[in-house]
């Protein structure tokens, strides 16, 4: 049995969203709410995407078309949950006991873009997990050994991404900021079907392309959300 | 600006590359290969249980191709990355080998696979020497396992008998085979030392077993009050004996007695084993070990069928031939021990077939016909030298030397406790002065009871004459078979054999030069041993009933519910060729039995008079209340439920390869709840810059 191998992909993947949970969503009830109905919307647009796959018989096989519409239905559902959101605020005020949720619009963007990175985590991930907790690993036909650290790792990037993209996204949209809405919907496209070239076992070259834009978005995000090199300074010289 | 559009291009490039390659597909499916095959199950009896089961989750061993004796000991001296799954050809099947690794134990040895590589095979049979040793005769002369010279079956190893703490899976095909063997190469077949470090090919097969101890632990279970689940552990093995009498026997009036017996009639019993064993689940034939002598008696019944005059011109006009072939022999005679006892009780034929009773005084003496490895050494066995036997060996003999037929054949006789294990036994152990005399020759099989008994053990080639093989032949015509062929063997010795007891029921010598036809022996090997869609069954078949499946009927007793394909076939094959035609009847009023409606040779249909009918093949044991599981009276086979049989390949990751996976969870795991937890409780610092989106919105209004 690898069960090792399948707790260690959990943790992998899930760790990190696990823990931004705990110490940032947890211990408010709005915030919790928050996450769960962006996770829904994020299953509406999934449930569409698949409407559209099986409606199309002749594109079945054809994943690049599939992926296209899916980020296109996932953007779409980021841009709704958005306007719900803004057009609740009063209400959130009222019954929020932490006015933080409302006096910084940035927490509410972060918390719906970790209920859609998990939900969408876990979508890429279950099936593969799943696989996984048989006795055996991949590479008897084809692939490698790597391929469920990497699908973890993977999943782990996507969470992230759907994070940093919530909190761009929003802020955009309430400053008409359409470069960062257009980088959005690009590099979520771009990262997308990156992951295609997995079928091909390039593994180095999805995954390192996929972090470095990680990377850069979350900086994008730091810089929406207020940060600055400065108080990165200050942060790390614990001021 | 030129560097940055190739750079796009390039990505653009690898990502249609991408989006052509890219296929939804199952990551169980790649991770996977199942592998065709038969599996071992456990059967158990009164006391013990033998036999194989995997764990209850599936037995995962790392594949070993075991290619001479010397690979043994790479598995069993001290195996660098345990448990393997050696895979055996069957030459290297012994018992010394399965004993060895039975004593390495499951967590060296998790699974064996025996593959289909005959060419260096020399015996293979794992029924014990003394076949049904413990519900024969209780004489040390009857059968001696330590003496070949006196054991039934001198090349046994007994395996058949054994208890594996590993499930055995046999892989006939050849391409699993390759595909196994391939892996092996790929994957294992290189720096042994390593095996602990790298991922390896292995191999999972799912065989579970729900029974266990004995048949008497897991009746009780099944049976057991709290047993609220209704799920069943074992079965008893089980199946039908099929009979038919030469002569039509005189249906019951409502009126008369239900034990009336008739004690005038007398019947001649003629009998042989329906059925046949091996290690494997839906495979062997059993072609040399029971089908030779199935073969005979149904040409005897085809032959004494239409020798003989009618019942009213015989000296004694109640007397009969019954032909019975037993089921379930191969496991402690169950068909003929049940027979015994329906006899003792007057329940046999059984009431619904509204035909008197037969009693022991019925029987005037009784033919088995055993295993025929060998007709040039068929010798005639028989407890005592009665007069009986004396005259039916004389009889036999006149025909077999007899220069008119050229069958060239002489049949010796045995008359002494050296019985061979067949059905006669059970009659024999009920009263040693019962007639029994037994035709069977020396032990010649060296694949008895096993999956290599089959078209090859009897060198049978099917010659597909497509002529009518229910009629005589003139015994110069051999239809082009050769002398030695397996049809024509048949046709000599049930020849010599229908013409003994034609002079016994006659009293009259066989002087006609009508001898049994070889076509009918090839198209019974054909359906038996090749395909049950075949010219003989469809004869014997409702005209237009559906096809038999194009491979052979299963010949193991199976249990209730079983399949019970070869009882079926055997049924209507004896009730066809044992049966009157009565051409006056209509097909319309061809209906209610003893009358049915055969397809026929050139599938016409013939409404025909039948006398053969089913009687159940199952042990007493199971019948009496409170029965002692271990007194050994009447044979207590279980066999052991299960839910599916499966096998697949598969890389087994290293131990090395799965800690460093959950090591590298923990630690992502860990140092993420470090950073967010430094993070979130100084989030004020981080972030100190006013949002500019709160900035654009309108101030919140005052609650």
């Amino acid at each position: 049995m690898t069960l090792p191998e399948f707790f260690g992909c959990t943790f992998i993947a899930f760790g990190p969203p696990f823990a931004l949970f705990v110490f940032t969503i947890a211990n408010d009830p709005v915030r919790i709410i928050i996450l769960i109905a962006a996770a829904f919307f994020w299953l509406l647009s999934l449930l569409l995407s698949s409407l559209l796959w099986f409606a199309i018989i002749p594109l079945r096989d054809v994943l690049a078309f599939g992926v296209f519409f899916s980020v296109v239905f996932q953007e779409c559902f980021r841009y709704i949950i958005y306007r719900i959101l803004r057009s609740t605020e009063q209400g959130l005020q009222a019954v929020a006991e932490d006015t933080r949720v409302t006096d910084n619009k940035h927490i509410l963007s972060y918390v719906s873009g970790l209920g859609f990175g998990i939900i969408s985590g876990m979508f890429a991930l279950v099936n593969v997990l799943a696989d996984m907790s048989g006795p055996g690993t991949m590479g008897l036909k084809s692939g490698t050994e790597l391929f469920f650290v990497t699908s973890a790792a993977q999943a782990l990037s996507i969470i992230l991404l759907h994070t940093f993209w919530s909190v761009i996204f929003f802020n955009a949209c309430d400053t008409n900021n359409y470069l960062h809405i257009a980088y959005v919907i690009g590099s979520h496209l771009f990262v997308s079907l990156l992951t295609l070239l997995n079928a091909s076992e390039l593994y180095t070259a999805t995954l390192l392309t996929n972090y470095i834009i990680t990377i850069l978005t979350g900086l994008l995000a730091f810089r929406v959300a207020g940060g600055t090199s400065r108080s990165f300074k200050k942060f790390v010289t614990c001021q | 600006m030129e560097k940055r559009v190739q750079a796009a291009a390039i990505w653009l490039l690898m990502l249609l590359h991408g989006a052509a390659v890219a296929q939804g597909e199952r990551t169980r499916d790649k991770m996977y290969q199942s592998i065709v095959g038969a599996g071992c199950f456990r059967r158990l009896n009164g006391t013990h249980q033998t036999g194989c089961s995997s764990t209850h989750a599936g037995s995962v061993g790392v594949l070993h191709l075991i290619k001479v004796e010397a690979d043994l000991e790479f598995l069993l001296a001290s195996p660098p990355s345990p448990p393997y799954a050696p895979m055996i050809p069957p030459h290297l099947f012994t018992r010394q080998n399965l004993l060895r690794l039975i004593e390495a134990g499951p967590k060296n040895i998790s699974v064996v696979l025996l593959i289909n590589k005959p060419d260096s095979m020399k015996q293979f049979s794992h029924e014990l020497n003394c076949p049904n040793q413990y519900s024969s005769l209780n004489n040390s002369e009857t059968c001696d396992a330590s003496n070949p010279a006196t054991s039934w079956n001198p090349w046994g190893t007994g395996l058949l008998h054994e208890d594996f703490p590993f499930p055995i899976y046999y892989i006939a095909d050849t391409e699993e085979i390759t595909k196994l063997e391939k892996c092996f190469e790929k994957f294992n077949n290189f720096e042994y030392e390593t095996h602990a470090l790298r991922s390896l090919c292995a191999v999972e097969v799912k065989s579970f077993m729900s029974a266990a101890v004995s048949s008497e632990v897991c009746i009780r279970r099944t049976r057991f009050i709290n047993n609220l689940s209704g799920s069943k552990y074992c079965d008893p093995l089980e199946g039908r004996n099929v009979y038919a009498t030469v002569y039509p026997r005189n249906i019951k009036t409502d009126d008369s007695e239900v034990n009336d017996i008739i004690t005038r009639e007398r019947f001649i019993l003629v009998s042989c084993r329906l059925d046949t064993a091996s290690m494997f689940d839906g495979v062997g034939l059993g072609a040399m070990d029971s089908l030779v002598g199935l073969a005979i008696l149904t040409q005897v019944a085809n032959l004494l069928r239409q020798l003989l005059p009618p019942q009213s011109s015989l000296p004694d006009t109640k007397r009969n031939v019954l032909f019975v072939t037993f089921n379930g022999e191969s496991y402690d005679y169950i068909g003929s021990q049940r027979f015994v006892y329906d006899v003792e009780r007057f329940a046999f034929p059984k009431a619904s077939a509204r035909r008197a009773p037969i009693t022991f005084d019925n029987i005037e003496f009784m033919l088995d016909i055993g295993t025929l490895d060998d007709i040039a050494n068929i010798k005639l066995h028989a407890l005592s030298g009665t007069p009986l036997a004396q005259k039916l060996l004389q009889q036999l003999n006149s025909y077999a030397q007899s220069p008119r037929y050229g069958f060239n054949l002489n049949i010796q006789s045995e008359m002494s406790y050296h019985i061979p294990p067949t059905s006669a036994q059970s009659f024999l152990r009920r009263d040693p002065r019962f007639p029994a005399l037994i035709l069977n020759a020396k032990p010649a099989n060296k694949y008895y009871h096993s999956i290599y008994d089959d078209v090859e053990n009897v060198a049978f080639t099917y010659a597909n004459t497509s002529q009518d093989f229910t009629m005589l032949l003139d015994v110069s015509n051999t239809k082009g078979f050769r002398a030695d062929s397996l049809q024509m063997k048949v046709r000599n010795v049930s020849s010599i054999v229908a013409m003994a007891l034609f002079e016994t029921l006659t009293g009259k010598e066989y002087t006609g030069s009508k001898v049994a036809n070889p076509v009918l022996s090839d198209e019974f090997f054909y359906c038996f041993l090749l395909s049950a869609d075949c010219p003989l069954f469809k004869a014997a078949s409702y005209p237009g009933s559906p096809k038999g499946l194009p491979m052979p009927p299963m010949r193991y007793v199976s249990v209730l519910g079983g399949p019970q394909e070869s009882s079926g076939w055997t049924y209507r094959v004896l009730g066809y060729l044992l049966s009157q035609q009565q051409p006056k009847i209509p097909k319309d009023n061809c209906t209610v039995l003893p009358l049915h409606y055969f397809a026929g040779f050139n599938g016409a249909g013939e409404c025909r008079l039948t006398t053969q009918n089913y009687s159940s093949a199952l042990s007493p044991a199971f019948l009496i209340d409170d029965y002692d599981w271990r007194s050994g009276n009447y044979s207590t086979w279980t066999e052991s439920t299960w839910s599916l049989f499966s096998a697949r390949i598969f890389l087994r990751p290293s131990s090395v390869h799965q800690i460093t996976t959950l090591s590298v969870g923990i630690v992502v795991l860990i140092l993420s709840f470090c950073l967010v937890y430094i993070i979130s409780s100084r989030s004020e610092v981080l972030f100190e810059d006013l949002p500019a989106s709160n900035a654009a919105l309108p101030p919140p209004t005052a609650c």
